[in-house]
């Protein structure tokens, strides 16, 4: 029934070395998931470590070459806002736009999103089409990883005892536009099921998400897309190939069924806009 | 029983205030049962409803979802703290004179979501204030009386 | 009735208490502070249905903080309920569905509380559960309460093995009419449970007096039936029982029954001391109320011109664990199942069966959304059969000015007609396409009619004149949100053409105010208006009494003069001021002025020389409201999902009191009709809801509900309503998942059967529809 005890460091390698030293230590990045798991009693941990004091961990940096570097503890309203995120990045600023609602965005963080991972949430089937890296950090060293290889299984991750997500990296994007697309039952609600799309040379990269344990991707499908984008049967062929590829479940936001008809749909649609949009530019 | 309760020192309307919480206390819960601030509303203690929507250093949050003790050091301000602002007065105005308010329970967290509305984008046509409150449920209005009130609001106060 | 001269009657003043709710001032349940207070939590059952062996509440009453632990063996054997009395201030003996309030505790600190109840333990003997209503009739079906008919109802339910209620209407001959019809379109239909997201959970306070007395705040829609609830559930006199209630954060029936408020009190008079209980928002969903699933079969039938000639519906109502306010919306829906229209033939049987599931009860509409979604479904699709224009069909066919509705009663004033032409005209449906398609995109339009009744049961009114010729009104109606306060002193001002900042309103007070059923039914402006016209006219004769004394002149001779003033007609200067008169009242001659009027809505509901009606739960039920609805929907034809574009929403509520009020209660019962129509749904995994939390339950947010509300008022003045006016609370949600409904088939071809049109159903039907064509 006490609460956790909430310890504030102001760098990295301070928290890090909470991070060793307490097993029952949890982050507290924007505690807008964290903070209601414990308000529900379903999260009690004994050690709080704040991460909102921590410089390090926040900001976008966008590097000469286009690499960009978007610090864990950044919000996600900053996100939203980073114009910089354009043409393959686009898509992960659309989907932090699309996080919840304002106020929320205020709070949460894209490390925390992610490290709690909720796979109808919107920031993974993003970064993994946007061949994103996680950064991983414990007092021992430092690592990164595809966010193909983070996002492990429903609301499990790649993060080790002692690790945190300290930043995620873009890889440099081209200038063709990429997009995030979240059907859900109300605005703000997790999704029924969504789709990042970043075009890609000939072709593209898709990830689906709420449909799976994990963001769903492809090779198969994209490979299929590589120089057909434009063709009709071609995306049938590889939205077939992701559909079959999914693994949704039935849940209060909508059934199984109906995610796995969505894919086709929503990869149809994305593909068209996209394509227009290039189009237009 | 063992106390845990953690002196903390909050800046609360432009006042240091002292109270004493455990570790899982939210600001919410320090701000009504401790420092009688009222105006913030329990309505769902998930973050979903937006009723406990206070600023901290200038930025609307959900009062149930901060930690009181990851407070510290930031300026806390709550409906209660908002009447010397000149924004938040034109909006409580028109909030009052075009019926936006039914039950008023989550009249203070919506009036602290519009006033940053205001504050970001001075004109924001009705989508922009749609998609600004969309994170404080009003089960009452349907919503339509709120947002000519702040669209009355950002018209006032440009003139 | 005098003249409205327009003081404040038809004004849009804004809400007296709005200023307080900007400013953070406004104090609900949960902000009412007091000292020596025990906060309690309660414990809910783990099961659907099980008898309780006992309890063991040692290891509760150990625990730090814990002052008392009730059960069902610390409370009397009393039993509360609105038609059938059923219910326990807590379980006793049985539990009746998964959360159900089995144990309570009261402890220093709500933490405290909350951990002690996970220390109860209770040994259950777990029965087999009811969990539909087929399952409930089923032959062999476990029984839920097995003394059924020994328990009190106030009117002849039809109760036994599971049904709890049985109603019967008949009018014509509908068997023989069927082969009169040229068309006949027939279907079955279900709804879903819907939960009421007031905003503010429930929550109560008990003061414990010396002398054992309790003073009980509470979120509340009545203060008369949270103490009948709890004095007849505790078996308490009511003198013992005081009923208050603070600023109430919205309520759409959910809180006009009981809810904690006996568990509290029960607490309260256990412990002596103080006692509050909030509840979460997950426990809200989980103990309080939902609004009914309905099945329903209906059969509509018409001839080749669309005049309508029979209408047969058969409901089965799920009552959930305790019958509440359940026979009423069986009766109401099937007395409104026909809809405002003229059908000689028409028959409605409903039955309402006890299940293991958390009870369902008064919300908004109170059973005509449900009947409405079949109802108004089948008079488009009889229009689309015969090409007829659905607007034109329904104008053929209502209901008329002193046309009787179902089951004999003389409809007085009626502004139907003038609701269809408002929304037709406003949406400009004669000159648009009723669906266009642009890329994925498809819009629609759609409509629908309705009628609601305001009327039923006790009300009163008190006017005082104080010294200085103010005047303050006590009727006991909590004002839940909606304005009652500032449109009740408006009626008030108007009759004594006062300014209506020389009213104030007393607060609901079952010491002090006189009865008023409640703030439900769409009723307040209607009945507790017209008791304040009657207390005012009997202030009103006092007054002219003392002036006609003072100014030496027959009371024949006097009027009203705007202002607080009494004076001779066609006199200027010949006039005393309430204030003279009340001074004179107080200090010389007759005692202070006050005038009371009571009332009791005193039609009948059944013309027995005209149609059959068994179980029918009002007999008394009120005057009639109209309404009409066109709304532009868009579809995505990518995922099925339908947004409302815009809307236009008229309702005929006699007169409009305070027309922002009135436009307020048509755009808020737009969009919770469309969070109806469109996604809100309450999911049962087995016996356990599934989403009770705002996270999983969804409620329209400003994203989701359209800017272009359009309400409409029409004004068909009510001959005995106060300065005409009649109920506007609900009349705008009827037709709210009918007339999206009808817009959805225009834009897909496909008609939904079953409610929420969520966008799994709605791309179904789009692509069933597609394949068909």
């Amino acid at each position: 029934m006490t609460g956790p005890r909430l310890v504030r460091p102001a760098t990295l390698d301070a928290a890090l070395a909470v991070l060793a030293e307490e097993p029952d230590a949890r982050c507290l990045a924007g505690g807008a998931t964290l903070v209601a798991m414990m308000n529900a009693g379903l999260a009690e941990p004994g050690v709080l470590v704040a991460l909102d004091g921590i410089a390090e961990l926040r900001g976008i940096t966008v590097a000469d070459d286009g690499r960009v570097r978007i610090g864990a503890m950044t919000r996600h309203r900053e996100t939203a806002a980073d114009m910089r995120l354009a043409g393959g990045h686009a898509v992960v600023r659309q989907a932090a736009s699309v996080i919840a609602n304002a106020v929320v965005r205020n709070m949460g963080t894209m490390g925390g999103s992610i490290a709690f991972f909720d796979p109808a949430a919107d920031y993974p089937p993003a970064l993994v089409a946007a061949d994103a890296e996680i950064e991983l950090a414990s007092a021992a060293a430092t690592r990164r990883l595809a966010a193909r290889e983070f996002f492990v299984d429903w609301y499990t991750t790649a993060i080790e005892p002692g690790e945190m997500v300290t930043a995620i990296h873009l890889p440099p994007a081209g200038t063709q536009p990429s997009i995030y697309r979240k059907h859900a039952r109300t605005s703000g609600d997790y999704a029924i099921a969504s789709l990042a799309l970043v075009l890609d040379g000939a072709g593209a990269r898709v990830a689906v998400g709420a449909c799976g344990p994990v963001p769903l991707r492809s090779d198969a499908a994209e490979a299929v897309l590589a120089g057909r984008l434009a063709d009709h049967d071609a995306v049938a062929e590889a939205a077939a190939l992701l559909a079959a590829a999914a693994d949704p479940v039935d849940d209060v936001r909508g059934s199984a069924d109906y995610r796995r008809r969505l894919i086709p749909r929503l990869l149809q649609a994305a593909i068209s806009e996209l394509l227009d949009t290039r189009e237009a530019a | 029983m063992i106390d845990d309760r953690q002196d903390l020192l909050l800046q609360v309307n432009g006042a240091r205030r002292r109270v004493s919480a455990e570790g899982s206390d939210t600001l919410l819960t320090v701000l009504r049962d401790q420092l009688g601030l009222t105006g913030a509303k329990r309505g769902c203690n998930q973050g979903v409803c937006g009723s406990c929507t206070v600023e901290v250093d200038g930025w609307p949050v959900r009062g149930c979802l901060s930690l009181a003790a990851a407070c510290e050091g930031h300026e806390i301000v709550t409906i209660e703290g908002t009447g010397r602002d000149p924004v938040m007065a034109v909006l409580q105005r028109q909030f009052v004179v075009r019926g936006a308010v039914q039950c008023g329970f989550c009249t203070p967290g919506m009036l602290i979501s519009a006033r940053r509305l205001l504050q970001d984008q001075p004109r924001p046509d009705a989508e922009a204030v749609q998609a600004a409150l969309s994170g404080n449920i009003c089960r009452c209005t349907g919503y339509r009386k709120i947002i000519d009130a702040v669209l009355a609001a950002a018209e006032e106060l440009a003139q | 009735m005098t003249d409205p001269k327009g003081i404040a009657v038809g004004l849009s003043i804004p809400k007296f208490e709005n200023q307080e709710k900007v400013l953070g001032e406004a104090r609900y349940i949960a902000d009412l502070q007091r000292a020596n207070v025990l906060h309690a939590a309660i414990l809910g059952s783990p099961v659907p249905h099980a008898r309780i062996r006992g309890y063991d509440v040692s290891k509760a009453l150990a625990a730090p903080g814990v002052v008392a632990v009730l059960t069902g063996d610390d409370v009397p054997d009393g039993r509360m309920g609105a038609f059938i009395k059923d219910e326990h201030a807590l379980a006793k003996g049985k539990v009746l569905y998964v959360g159900e309030p089995v144990a309570a505790v009261a402890a220093e600190t709500e933490a405290q509380a909350r951990a002690a109840c996970r220390l109860i333990e209770v040994d259950y003997d777990e029965l087999p559960a009811v969990l539909s209503p087929e399952d409930g009739l089923a032959a062999g079906a476990p029984i839920l309460h097995e003394h059924l008919a020994d328990y009190v109802k106030v009117f002849d339910a039809g109760s036994g093995g599971n049904v709890a209620s049985r109603t019967r209407f008949e009018e014509g001959d509908v068997d023989r009419a069927w082969t009169e019809c040229d068309v006949i379109v027939e279907g079955e239909y279900t709804t879903q449970a819907q939960a009421h997201v007031a905003i503010e959970p429930c929550g109560a306070l008990a003061e414990y007096e010396a002398g054992g007395r309790i003073t009980l705040w509470s979120a509340n829609q009545s203060v008369f039936r949270v103490q009948a609830n709890v004095c007849e559930s505790l078996n308490l006199p009511m003198t013992k029982l005081r009923c208050l209630t603070p600023r109430v954060g919205g309520g759409f029936g959910n809180k006009m029954e009981a809810h904690i408020q006996p568990i509290v009190v029960a607490l309260a008079l256990k412990c002596r001391r103080n006692v509050r209980m909030i509840l979460t928002r997950e426990e809200d969903f989980e103990i309080v109320r939902a609004r009914h699933p309905f099945r329903i079969r209906m059969k509509t039938g018409a001839k080749k011109d669309g005049t309508l000639v029979a209408r047969e519906i058969e409901v089965l109502l799920d009552c959930g664990a305790f019958a509440d306010d359940s026979p009423g919306v069986l009766g109401y829906s099937l007395l409104m199942s026909p809809g405002p229209y003229r059908i000689p033939h028409r028959r409605a049987h409903g039955q309402l069966v006890y299940t293991n599931k958390l009870r369902f009860g008064a919300f908004r509409g109170f059973g005509q959304p449900q009947v409405s979604f079949a109802g108004e479904q089948q008079i488009d699709e009889i229009a689309g059969r015969l090409g007829i224009d659905p607007i034109e069909m329904r104008r053929r066919n209502m209901l008329r000015e002193g046309d009787a509705w179902f089951v004999g009663q003389q409809v007085a004033s009626n502004g139907l007609a003038a609701c269809i032409d408002a929304v037709e005209k406003a949406s400009g449906w004669r000159d648009r396409p009723k669906a266009t398609r642009h890329g994925t995109k498809r819009r629609a339009l759609g409509m629908s009619v309705t009628a609601h009744i305001s009327g039923l049961l006790g009300t009163g009114a008190i006017v005082r004149v104080l010294e200085d010729g103010t005047v303050v009104l006590n009727t006991g109606a909590t004002d839940i949100g909606q304005g009652s306060d500032t449109v009740l002193t408006q009626i008030c001002a108007e009759a004594l053409q006062l300014p209506v900042d020389k009213v104030s309103v007393a607060s609901p007070d079952t010491d002090g105010s006189p009865y008023n059923w409640g703030t439900t039914a769409s009723r307040v402006t209607y009945t507790a208006g017209r008791a304040v016209v009657g207390a005012a006219r009997a202030v009103e004769a006092k007054l002219k009494q003392h002036a006609s004394e003072m100014l030496e002149c027959g009371v024949g001779d006097l009027e009203l003069r705007a202002g607080g003033r009494v004076g001779i007609v066609g006199v200027p200067g010949a006039e005393v001021s309430f204030a003279a008169i009340s001074g004179r009242a107080h200090w010389a001659v007759g005692g202070p002025i006050v005038g009371e009027h009571t009332l009791v809505f005193d039609q009948m509901t059944h013309d027995p020389k005209r149609a059959v009606a068994i179980g029918l739960p009002f007999a008394r039920i009120g005057v009639f409201s109209f309404g009409a609805v066109v709304v532009e929907v868009e579809i995505d034809e990518v995922t099925g999902k339908t947004r409302v574009v815009e809307a236009w929403s008229a309702a005929d509520v006699g007169r409009a009191i305070n027309p922002q009020l009135v436009e307020v209660q048509l755009e808020g019962a737009f969009v919770q009709g469309m969070g109806l129509a469109l996604f809100e749904e309450m999911v049962w995994d087995g016996p356990r809801l599934a989403n009770p939390s705002l996270m999983d339950y969804k409620v329209p947010t400003s994203r989701d509900a359209p800017y272009a509300i359009h309400s409409i008022i029409v004004e068909a003045p009510e001959p005995d309503g106060p300065f005409g006016a009649k109920g506007a609370g609900e009349i705008g949600i009827n037709v709210i998942p009918s007339a999206i409904a009808n817009a959805v088939a225009a834009g897909t071809g496909h008609r939904h059967h079953h409610l929420p049109l969520t966008s799994e159903r709605v791309l179904d039907g789009l692509i069933e529809a597609e394949a068909a064509a």
